[in-house]
Parts: structure tokens; sequence; C-alpha cells
């Protein structure tokens, strides 16, 4: 790693006994191959620092190995991780190290560098400055969401979860993840109304792209 | 007798899609989360209703549709910056898949004997420096000196207490007895006698 050198990982060829069952997890290799860009993406967005970002999502693979003889597969692999991520960030959050941190960090995310990675889609130069405004004004009103509403959101539009999926990786009532949803959304509705050329732009936008 | 029209009716007959005509709101804030963040499983009447709505007013369509598109556009430009971020990173270090097979025997052994030899290597060091520490060995020869010295001290001694002991000293034994032994005596000694003188 960058900053905290190399992580090694228990090999995975270990033999767990003739009495343990198979699990997806047991081939690290692969888990980490197809599951790692979408853990760290998500911890990104939740805490915004790069490093404790990967940090964290070193220690998810870490303990999804460690605890792979209790997943019972009643979930999708990537439920189980996201949910021992968000556990994770829960946790990491709560320190006041990391409050600190926050202000301070150099690892801390952009808005301008996550703006700069809005897909063109052959916009005009106004366009496209429209939509890195959007993504901005969309980065900085979901960091000051609470915790449990800005999970509830990532989780929905980020990894595009059903409803029920969220209430299992976050252990909330269905009720309780739409309200808290809902309230994100009218947050971010109001702001995204407030910008200019939010609305009156997307006519000419939608012209542009059609 | 003409058949009552809803509102949303009497709207499109006018062609129009202002809902303050209507006479009704536009979406309330539970209305639109239903929309955005419902799933078609979950879609109740409320949601039927708002999409009747959307239908019949192009504010809240155009609002529902910019709103879909940001979040669209946040959720691909936050995926694609963690890619990049991701990939300008150092890879993980994983294990290699394959069991402690015989292919890894010999590497244990070698880091084993290694191991060894480095833990053997101090520990001879630091004997040869036990067995045959320069101060010890010097303290050993000067024992040995001492000793030998000691034995000639006594000698040396025993010798000069016999002297003294001795009622005439060596070197006084002819005074002594002049008579014992003339010839020897006067051949010993280098001085003349008053005979000698004589003749």
């Amino acid at each position: 790693m960058a900053f905290e050198g190399a992580q090694m990982f228990p090999s995975t060829s270990v033999s767990l006994g003739n009495e343990a069952r198979a699990t997806p997890l047991d081939d690290l290799e692969n888990v980490v191959a197809l599951y790692q860009p979408r853990v760290f993406s998500f911890l990104l967005a939740t805490l915004r620092d790069r490093d404790a970002a990967e940090t964290l999502t070193q220690e998810t693979f870490l303990r999804a190995w460690s605890a792979r003889a209790s997943f019972r597969e009643d979930c999708s692999v990537a439920t189980w991780l996201i949910r021992i991520a968000l556990n994770l960030a829960r946790d990491h959050t709560r320190t006041g190290r990391f409050r600190f941190w926050k202000r301070v960090t150099a690892s801390a995310v952009d808005v301008a560098e996550v703006a700069a990675f809005v897909p063109t889609h052959e916009r005009s130069a106004e366009a496209q400055l429209i939509a890195k405004q959007q993504v901005a004004g969309i980065w900085e009103t979901v960091a000051g969401l609470s915790a449990r509403q800005r999970s509830i959101f990532l989780l929905r539009f980020m990894e595009e979860m059903e409803i029920p999926e969220i209430a299992t990786v976050t252990g909330l009532p269905l009720g309780t993840v739409k309200s808290h949803l809902y309230r994100a959304l009218a947050i971010i509705r109001a702001q995204h109304v407030s910008s200019p050329n939010n609305i009156k732009t997307h006519g000419a936008t939608t012209k542009e792209t059609e | 007798m003409t058949p009552q029209l809803t509102t949303e009716q009497q709207a499109a007959q006018a062609g129009t899609t202002d809902c303050a005509l209507l006479g009704e709101t536009h979406l309330t804030g539970e209305q639109f989360g239903a929309l955005m963040g419902g799933t078609t499983g979950t879609a109740g009447p409320e949601v039927a209703a708002a999409e009747a709505h959307l239908l019949v007013c192009e504010q809240c369509a155009v609002e529902l549709a910019s709103l879909r598109e940001a979040i669209s556009l946040f959720r691909e430009a936050s995926n694609a910056y963690a890619d990049e971020e991701l990939r300008s990173r150092p890879r993980w270090i994983l294990p290699a898949r394959r069991s402690y097979s015989q292919s890894l025997i010999p590497a244990y052994w070698v880091a084993a004997t290694a191991m060894f030899l480095t833990a053997l290597l101090p520990l001879q060091v630091m004997r040869r420096h036990t067995l045959a520490p320069p101060a010890a060995s010097v303290s050993s020869v000067a024992v040995s000196n001492t000793a030998s010295d000691t034995q000639s001290d006594e000698a040396l001694l025993e010798d000069v207490n016999s002297e003294i002991s001795a009622s005439v000293p060596t070197s006084m034994q002819a005074l002594a007895d002049p008579t014992a032994d003339a010839s020897t005596a006067n051949n010993e000694t280098s001085v003349p006698t008053t005979d000698q003188r004589k003749d």
C-alpha cells in the first residue's frame, strides 16, 4: 500500500478441515478481483477520504475472509461485503480522530476531482459544465446528510440496491429505510432545484444528446 | 348529458400541462421520493397516482428527469473516480492459489537453514570470546609466572638463611681456620706471605 506498505492476506489455501464447508469466500483472490472496486467506491463516497477508504476496503475483505465460516449464503457476497464495509465505516466515523483528520487530511477527496470524471456523452462545453456543477452539488449535499441518510442514499443510488436489500444491509425496517431515503431525496431535490440552470437547461441538454 | 371528466382529462383536452389549472399541487416529497427511490416491486397506488400526475405536469416531469439524470451522473462520476483512484494504487499482495505443495518444501528448508545459521553464528562468536578472552589469558600467564617466581624466591631466601645461620660465612672460612690447609690457602690467596717476600 502506498501509505502503510503491502498488506498481506492469509493464504487462501489453508485447510479448513474436513468438517468445514466450502464458501464462495474461500477463493479470496477472485472475491477481491470481483468486488474490490465496488466496496472501495462505496467507502470512498461514504468517507470522502482515499486512504481511509482503502484501509477499510482491505479490512472489509480481511474480516469477510476471517468470518467466512459464518457466511450462510442467505444473501449475495456483495451484500455481505457491503454490510461489513458499512459497519466498519460507521465505527470509523464515530471516532473523534476521524472528525479531526477529516478536516486536515491530504487524502480527502476534492469535489472538483470527482466532477472531472463526469462522462461527456458528446455534450456541448456548456452542458458539460452544467453537468459538472450538478455532480459537485450532489456530492456536497450528500456530505451534509446524516450518516444514516447518506448510507441509504448511496446504497440505493450508487450500489443500486433494492429497498429490501438495503434493509438487510442496514438492519433497519423497510419503512425506516424508505423514510430516510425520502428525506435524503427531499434535501437533494431542494439543492438541485435551487441551483441555477439545473432545471431550465435540462430540456436543452436532453435535446442536444438526442 | 355530457359525461363528467376528471380534472386531468379536462387538462389534456385543453392541451395544458399546468398543475395550477388542474387545481392540483405538484408532487409531494413523499411522492417524489417514491418515484425516485421506489422500485417497481414496491410500487403502490401512491406511485401510480404520482406517475399519472407526471403525464399532465411538465414541470414535475422535467424536475424528476433532471434529478434522475444528475444522480446518474453522480454515480458514474463517483465510480469512475474510484476506479481511477484504485488503479493508481499498488495492487494488494495476495497469496498464490496453491496448497502447501512439494514445490514450496525446498524453499521452506532453505529459509529454515538460513534462519538456523543466522541464529547460530552469533552464538559461535560469543562462545569463542567466552573460551579465550584476552584478559583471562593474561591473568593465567601472570599466575603461572607468579608461581615460578615464588619458587625461585623461596630458594634464594633459603640460601640466604643458610648462609646467615652458618657460624662462619663461606667467604670468611679461610680466616676461621688458617692451619687447615695452608698450601691450599696460599695457592688460593694472591697476597704473598712475609716468607715469600723474603724469598
